[in-house]
């Protein structure tokens, strides 16, 4: 059990201990395919491209979840690592494992304070794990550092405009037009709809964050509603999602 | 071959350029330190160009002239290029009166009539990069940079233009027009066309030119910022999301 935890770990661990049964269908879904497509949007790697060649790779995710993620890099030939802070998205995780035949490493820890050596891996990646649910100062730090020099570092978060739009009401309601609250300052989120603490920052502190931790960025894909939307989750709709970007990949390299 | 924006344009601000210089020279002009955009904030702050001396300097969309001056003063080989005859008629009355060395080039940004590889510094404040086509000055930045060059620019957001309101004629506090396809503004008939693009756009378009991207610095302007160009509503609304940015992008 990881110990030590920034407060709004401790407070997401616990969110997400009570969440986690809630995501063991999209477990299901997403092992079951080879396919990988990213985020609400299902936009598919094949026209995203952000994604080295994995085979032979050292992967790590940073807040894995379920681990499908994984899953699909190790499909590809990468040796993927997850970890995750949540016990019971784990354990889901290790019950995919099983099923599917596909064993890779799983560790219990917060992506802020990683339990892995230095320089010990090619790619990390994340999906709505540490990329939003750690601040961004941290778990980005800890990327560099678990980074060999020239490493790549993949990450897709909710996107800015989205943030600015989203009602903050319980049960969620879908982003309006409206600029709910201001951009500058952005950055720690508290919502009525859940008890976790998650983190959004515009664009230039991206940058500014990237850059600071030894980053050089290369891409920033503003992923566009593709017109075959899963409609699993009821933060936006598909029309916003086709006018404004619902959700954001950077890709960033660590400079040697 | 000139492009028909670029023609546009340029009878655009030979139409404008009295009345703009009349508006904002003054705000513009005058300048303790170099400072940048719609409330004049200062260099030294915003940590963009910072030391000059010595620098090939080319500003592209230099208006009257008042930054490449104020560079110039400050020790660097300064050419200021522009779009416009007359707003390059009212930059040779303030470079005589500044008595500096500034040379200016009358050429829109797309097809900029200078060497390869022959300057330090490419830079506009509102300038070219706001008035003519990205896909074409960008690379002409490129390729007019040494490596190890700095391309700074000042601009609108690309959410400020998200919100902008032709009926209104000002930002509104939504998103109004749609930010996918983001690229040429040319609703109005009388204004320049205006360009702009999606941030990734925007950082697509600097590596494939061979740009690292250093810095976006978002601005905010201080409470009750005095600007000619903007309104204290629109200065109010700034305060709260970005309408101003400058990019800092180095040529690797």
């Amino acid at each position: 059990m990881p110990e030590d935890l920034t407060p709004h770990a401790a407070v997401n661990r616990e969110s997400w201990a009570k969440e986690a049964a809630s995501y063991v269908a999209g477990a299901e879904r997403n092992w079951a395919t080879a396919e990988i497509t990213w985020g609400i949007l299902d936009v598919p790697e094949t026209e995203v491209k952000i994604l080295p060649d994995v085979d032979g790779k050292d992967v790590v995710e940073l807040g894995c979840g379920t681990a499908y993620v994984s899953s699909w890099l190790a499909r590809r030939g990468a040796r993927p690592v997850g970890v995750d802070l949540t016990a019971e998205q784990l354990d889901t995780a290790r019950r995919m494992q099983a099923g599917h035949g596909l064993e890779f490493p799983l560790v219990h820890a917060s992506a802020e304070d990683v339990p892995l050596p230095d320089a010990s891996f090619d790619l990390a990646v994340s999906e709505y794990g540490a990329s939003i649910w750690c601040d961004p100062d941290l778990w980005v730090a800890e990327a560099a550092r678990l980074l060999r020099p020239g490493g790549e570092l993949v990450f897709l978060v909710n996107g800015t405009l989205l943030m600015l739009t989203s009602p903050d009401v319980d049960p969620v309601e879908p982003a309006g037009t409206e600029l709910l609250r201001p951009y500058f300052g952005m950055r720690r989120f508290e919502w009525e709809s859940d008890d976790a603490i998650d983190f959004h920052l515009g664009y230039g502190d991206w940058i500014r964050v990237l850059t600071s931790h030894g980053f050089e960025v290369e891409r920033l894909v503003e992923l566009r509603n593709p017109g075959h939307g899963s409609g699993r989750y009821d933060l936006f709709t598909p029309e916003w999602a086709e006018r404004w970007p619902a959700e954001e990949m950077w890709k960033a390299r660590k400079v040697a | 071959m000139t492009s028909p924006d670029s023609l546009r344009n340029r009878e655009s601000w030979d139409r404008r350029s009295d009345e703009y210089q009349e508006r904002n020279a003054e705000f513009i002009g005058r300048k303790d330190e170099p400072r940048w955009g719609m409330w004049q904030l200062p260099d030294s702050e915003l940590g963009i160009l910072g030391d000059v001396a010595g620098k090939d300097v080319l500003e592209l969309g230099c208006g009257a002239a008042q930054w490449s001056i104020l560079l110039a003063q400050r020790g660097a080989r300064c050419v200021g290029l522009d779009n416009s005859a007359r707003q390059l008629e009212h930059a040779r009355e303030l470079i005589a009166a500044a008595g500096v060395d500034v040379r200016l080039v009358h050429a829109s940004a797309d097809e900029v009539p200078l060497p390869d590889a022959a300057f330090d510094v490419v830079f506009c404040d509102h300038g070219a990069m706001t008035f003519a086509d990205p896909y074409r000055t960008v690379p002409e930045a490129a390729r007019l940079l040494r490596p190890g060059g700095l391309l700074a620019f000042s601009h609108s957001t690309p959410l400020a233009m998200c919100c902008w309101s032709d009926q209104t004629e000002t930002v509104e506090p939504r998103l109004v027009g749609p930010y996918f396809g983001m690229h040429r503004f040319a609703d109005l008939p009388d204004e320049p066309v205006e360009f702009n693009l999606p941030y990734g756009e925007w950082i697509r378009l600097f590596r494939d030119n061979g740009f690292r991207v250093e810095a976006l610095v978002e601005v905010r302007p201080p409470e009750a910022a005095e600007s000619t160009y903007r309104t204290a509503a629109e200065t109010d609304w700034a305060r709260a999301w970005p309408m101003e940015e400058i990019w800092r992008c180095r040529k690797t």
